[in-house]
């Protein structure tokens, strides 16, 4: 499976052929954190960045945050709270999803939404 | 929770019970004559196909959006009925018991109140299942109702314009409301069982340019009782609420929303009868019906304000006599004599 500087460095350069911002200097400006620093993220020299950075990556880059921090190793804040809330419940639930097929784990979230009347 | 599966809403609470779940289904039908004769009920021909109203966010009213729920397609002047299934709970040899509320354009189809978050029993504001097995359309009477035939949102037939003057909601409203868990348990205590033969185990195993809201207003009549709770009110868990809102898209927008063809208008009650296909009547001698108000009895059906209006709204619409007349009778124990109407 792809890591995560690897599959960072490849979006950013897909984007960069069509849109300059994408450099890692003005990208890393926009994200707040150094330009080096995240070429070596890039590079795998360093451990992917905080939380709150890869959710502003994912923001940059019109990736999915959740799958960024997969990417990364992390789960996140929100839903580790969720699980901390009902730790048992949350991690059978996720077990037993392990094996299920994606179009039954879509039923699951498939729920009919209730809006305001 | 609510989740849209083969066209059927299933609303489950699994906090409450494990077996506690209940399917409505949208059944499609033929229209009934809508000549003041009473009719028995007509079959049932396939659901209506339903969709989530978020899959096709670009191309429903916003209005649709802010409601949530799901919608399904409906020619001007064609019928439905609502059919209800409780889940069988082994061990306890009955269906789980729900409350369930339903309304047009938020006006109660069984009380002809304006939507109320509340059950109430007089007026009895909702049914219950698995005693009701269906409701075909407005509570006008005792042992009768209007079928719910859809017009127009603003064309001023739906019985939302009538009861409140103004076509503002139309689609239909559902709430379902479980009974508690103790109380069912205490009702329902489990069944001590025989051993079962393997041979009887094995028997029992873009956005819309015209207006696309429909409404339902009432058709013609048609015997149907629809029953008191046998229970009480306290026996419903009323914080496990699961409700959904029913918009009814019109027919001929429903391919340019979804991108699917509606299913085919439905035979006429006349080439129906004439095939020599069955009706049904329904009765279930253990219960008893509710008198319906007279907020919906006042009711005028299409064809009256049709006429009132100068306009043929219904067409094909012949009286027909149905000789092939299939009853179901619940309810009566073995040798019980029924009592009729003397």
């Amino acid at each position: 499976m792809e890591g995560f500087g690897e599959h960072l460095r490849e979006v950013r350069e897909r984007r960069r052929a069509v849109d300059n911002s994408f450099s890692v200097r003005q990208l890393a400006a926009r994200v707040g954190v150094e330009p080096s620093y995240l070429s070596k993220v890039e590079r795998g020299q360093q451990p992917p960045p905080s939380e709150k950075t890869i959710a502003a990556l994912a923001s940059e880059l019109d990736e999915d945050p959740d799958v960024l921090l997969a990417l990364a190793g992390k789960v996140s804040g929100d839903l580790q709270s969720i699980i901390r809330r009902r730790p048992k419940l949350f991690a059978d639930l996720i077990r037993q999803l392990k094996d299920m097929p994606d179009h039954a784990v879509l039923r699951l979230v498939r729920e009919v939404r209730d809006g305001e009347w | 929770m609510i989740e849209l599966a083969e066209n059927q809403l299933r609303f489950s609470f699994p906090d409450v019970h494990p077996d506690a779940e209940l399917t409505i289904e949208f059944q499609r039908t033929l229209r009934i004559p809508d000549d003041g004769n009473d009719y028995p009920l007509p079959p049932g021909l396939g659901n209506f196909p339903v969709q989530h109203v978020d899959d096709h966010a670009g191309a429903v009213p916003s209005k649709w959006l802010q409601h949530g729920g799901v919608m399904l397609p409906m020619f001007q002047s064609e019928a439905m009925w609502l059919n209800f299934d409780s889940a069988w709970v082994d061990g306890h040899d009955v269906a789980y018991p729900f409350a369930i509320q339903v309304a047009t354009g938020k006006q109660c189809a069984v009380s002809g109140e304006s939507w109320s978050d509340r059950l109430t029993r007089s007026p009895q504001n909702y049914m219950v299942a698995p005693e009701q097995p269906w409701l075909d359309g407005f509570v006008v009477e005792k042992g009768c109702v209007r079928q719910f035939v859809a017009m127009p949102l603003g064309a001023g037939y739906s019985a939302e314009e009538q009861l409140t003057g103004e076509a503002v909601h139309g689609g239909l409203q559902l709430a379902v409301y479980p009974m508690k868990r103790r109380v069912f348990e205490r009702r329902f205590p489990k069944v001590q069982r025989r051993m079962k033969s393997e041979q009887e185990f094995m028997c029992m195993s873009m956005p819309c340019a015209s207006a696309p809201d429909m409404g339902l207003a009432p058709g013609g009549r048609m015997k149907q009782e629809i029953y008191s709770d046998p229970y009480a009110l306290n026996d419903w868990q009323i914080e496990a609420r699961g409700r959904c809102f029913v918009h009814l898209c019109n027919s001929m927008v429903w391919q340019s929303v979804t991108g699917v063809m509606p299913p085919h208008p439905a035979p006429t009650a006349k080439t129906y009868t004439e095939s020599g296909l069955p009706w049904y009547e329904y009765y279930d001698d253990s219960m008893t019906a509710v008198n319906g108000t007279s907020t919906l009895g006042g009711l005028k059906s299409v064809t009256q304000i049709g006429a009132q209006k100068g306009e043929i709204v219904l067409p094909e619409n012949e009286s027909v006599t149905p000789d092939n007349l299939v009853v179901f009778r619940k309810g009566l124990s073995k040798g019980q004599v029924r009592e009729g109407a003397f």
